[in-house]
């Protein structure tokens, strides 16, 4: 398919997803507690879209390889070294916030 | 436009009642933002019965990778346009993620308060996205705004005047 209104569904049945190293599409399959593999193309990205994704392997929660290596990632990934992508703290920002408008 | 919504929307799902009326503004040429954010209110009306926000759209200020030149006129344009809307809202509190839209609104804002009409409370997050560099938006509203939020330690250091609070989306 060219582009769906969410992936939602997908991701919940998917036991592995391989994905560009958008931001986007990181986090939403990382939040499922999926693995993933992001295949980095530095041809066709911008460096600061590759931020995301070189933190999130540095931190151990993706594999990456770029399209002349994912076979070989695929035959030879151990996906158990993957950890898991803790959630954000909106209630963070909110405390902090009241505090700045001075509901607290 | 597209994650910033989406982030900005996960940074709005804590806040209490107080944050009332929402004046959401976006880019002219964003179609999905409207969608989501209809869905996040509609869901928010279902916990707060008394949920007031708007919808405004501006003309965008730059498209990605638009030259230099260009885009200072371009922003200017969305200056323009933002102004009598910013007075129209004389919000209390701006809260921004990196949209190149917010520029302009925040520029506006900004007179507003040099200008004696409304002092607005400046409040710039950068995407999550952003883990060693800044966003244009953020470049120049790390000097303009009054908090600037990162979400990676790695900016805290090189910024500063920000404000770390680790991962908040």
């Amino acid at each position: 398919f060219r582009f769906k209104e969410s992936l939602a569904e997908d991701l919940r049945r998917a036991d592995l997803v391989i994905s560009h190293a958008g931001a986007g599409s990181c986090l939403e399959t990382l939040e499922k507690g999926k693995p993933l593999i992001v295949v980095i193309n530095e041809k066709l990205m911008n460096n600061h879209q590759l931020e995301l994704a070189k933190q999130l392997h540095r931190d151990g929660h993706v594999l990456c390889c770029n399209c002349s290596t994912l076979v070989d990632t695929l035959q030879s990934m151990d996906l158990s070294t993957l950890k898991p992508f803790p959630p954000g703290h909106p209630e963070k920002f909110a405390l902090f916030l009241d505090t700045v408008v001075g509901f607290q | 436009t597209g994650g910033h919504t989406t982030e900005i929307l996960r940074l709005l799902s804590c806040l209490s009642e107080s944050y009332s009326p929402r004046h959401y503004i976006f880019a002219d040429s964003d179609k999905m933002s409207e969608a989501k954010i209809l869905s996040f209110e509609q869901k928010r009306s279902e916990t707060f019965s008394n949920s007031q926000f708007t919808l405004d759209r501006i003309p965008r200020s730059r498209e990605v990778r638009q030259s230099w030149t260009s885009s200072v006129v371009t922003t200017l344009y969305s200056i323009l346009y933002s102004l009598p809307l910013t007075y129209k809202l004389k919000p209390d509190l701006v809260l921004c993620n990196g949209p190149g839209t917010c520029v302009p609104v925040c520029i506006s804002a900004l007179l507003l308060g040099l200008l004696g009409i409304k002092r607005a409370i400046i409040v710039y997050v950068e995407s999550i996205c952003r883990v060693e560099t800044l966003s244009l938006s953020g470049k120049i509203l790390y000097y303009f705004s009054d908090y600037f939020i990162v979400q990676w330690p790695h900016l805290k250091e090189k910024y500063p005047k920000s404000v770390y609070l680790g991962r908040i989306v």
